[in-house]
């Protein structure tokens, strides 16, 4: 999986390409948890992934969780039909905030 | 089919070719009237049995009775007239007319005069639609035409058996149907009928019964109905439904994802599945597997099957030990969450100390 980050304002966003699966999560969360302190908000933008398990569902709901209890904000953006079917089987979309 | 006689009685037929078994212990009854088709895969030695049953390759032993006679080798060439053959090369003389090559068997073998022959030949090409072509010589025809031929010849030996072997193999495809078209029409004049065949419309709509031919035998015999529609055995629903499958199996928790990643990638690519599809089992069998599975059990075996015919997708599991269906027992919220939306159906059995895990999608 690649990941790209941008910086706009006070804004990072985390753009996902390919498969969040097993083998690419753990890469995932290096990178992502520990930028959650220090930022005012963060976008994922999932508009090339293709693939998400539950192993990037960790990832995803440990990154929610951290920036909660930090105040800060993390919306999801630009989710294909794949997985957003995988949110809602998972229950994701309940708690997740999408677009912003 | 109402005369039950058995006309052709096969009995622990057995052909090596060297060290090679190709054929063990076959028995079969065939009933006067009856069109049985012989399928299975390539190699599995259909035309082999065909062939041995009219003495074209002995047999390395077993016994064929016509109408309860012992065929022998001083008997067969009078055998062969009753139990005619059609190749799939069609086995035509090439420098005969359609004509002389219809005739030359009556006249030679069944010692019929020239006129009464070529009255019957004739007879013989139009219900075939070749009436036209008897003058023709068999470079001059198709390969379609020419089976037609092949077929009319062989009809006019009288025979009671006609045995064909893979009779439109050999044909351009635009060509089959002609040929199937009189094999129907000779299948409902009552004669009988061994036809080795890949036309599985025809063996589904013309015959009697179906057999199966696999490891070395008749593996499944059954009516068009059951083996086409309910086939009982593994191999047999194999071919019938022209399932692709892929295995992975290991006894150790440090097992090669990858390997076994890439090998479920190759299975969707060489069968042209779409992603939505292949991004559904790749989720079923990483959830099973890395969550479910291997971290309880060292030894499991996958077999992930596609079946185009009956579009199907489905997973089998398979894993040693005491009996345990770890969808429900185990605690991997998420994983199992997953596996129970996706799967259209989940089954769990335990059979011979094997925890046997079947989800369909």
């Amino acid at each position: 999986m690649n990941i790209e980050q941008t910086k706009k304002n006070d804004t990072l966003t985390f753009h996902l390409e390919g498969r969040l699966d097993l083998l690419s999560a753990p890469k995932l969360q290096d990178i992502l948890i520990p930028t959650i302190d220090g930022t005012q908000s963060i976008v994922l933008d999932l508009k090339q992934l293709t693939y998400i398990s539950s192993a990037g569902l960790r990832v995803i709901l440990i990154a929610q969780k951290t920036a909660s209890s930090l105040n800060v904000a993390l919306n999801v953006n630009n989710v294909s039909d794949e997985v957003m079917e995988i949110f809602e089987m998972t229950g994701f979309s309940d708690f997740l905030v999408f677009g912003g | 089919m109402n005369n039950t006689e058995v006309i052709l009685s096969i009995r622990n037929l057995n052909k090596t070719f060297g060290n090679e078994v190709i054929l063990e212990n076959v028995n079969l009854e065939i009933k006067q009237g009856e069109v049985i088709s012989i399928i299975g895969p390539s190699g599995t030695g259909k035309s082999t049995f065909l062939r041995a049953i009219n003495f074209l390759s002995p047999l390395t032993h077993g016994e064929i009775y016509f109408k309860g006679a012992k065929i022998t080798n001083h008997n067969v060439d009078f055998i062969r007239q009753k139990m005619n053959m059609v190749f799939q090369n069609f086995g035509l003389f090439s420098h005969l007319t359609v004509m002389q090559n219809i005739t030359s068997g009556q006249i030679d073998l069944l010692k019929l005069p020239k006129a009464e022959a070529k009255e019957k030949a004739m007879s013989i090409l139009k219900t075939v639609g070749l009436a036209e072509r008897a003058n023709f010589y068999p470079n001059q025809l198709s390969g379609g035409q020419k089976q037609r031929v092949a077929i009319a010849r062989c009809i006019a030996m009288n025979p009671e058996v006609i045995l064909f072997d893979e009779p439109t193999s050999a044909l351009d495809p635009t060509m089959v149907s002609e040929v199937i078209a009189v094999m129907r029409s000779l299948a409902k004049s009552g004669i009988t009928m061994l036809v080795v065949t890949h036309e599985m419309e025809f063996a589904k709509e013309v015959s009697n019964r179906v057999l199966y031919m696999d490891e070395k035998g008749i593996y499944e015999a059954g009516t068009p109905e059951v083996i086409f529609n309910n086939p009982q055995k593994s191999k047999t629903k194999t071919f019938i439904y022209n399932i692709r499958s892929y295995n992975y199996e290991t006894e150790s928790k440090n097992f090669d994802y990858l390997e076994l990643l890439s090998g479920v990638e190759n299975f969707c690519f060489r069968n042209a599945i779409n992603k939505k599809i292949s991004n559904k089992l790749h989720l079923l069998i990483e959830e099973l597997i890395t969550n479910i599975i291997s971290p309880e059990r060292a030894k499991w075996h996958l077999n992930l099957t596609h079946s185009e015919v009956l579009e199907s997708f489905e997973i089998i599991i398979i894993y040693a030990g005491e009996k345990n269906n770890l969808l429900e027992t185990s605690k991997e919220e998420l994983p199992l969450m997953l596996v129970n939306n996706i799967a259209k159906s989940i089954n769990y059995d335990y059979e011979d100390g094997n925890n046997i895990l079947t989800l369909k999608l």
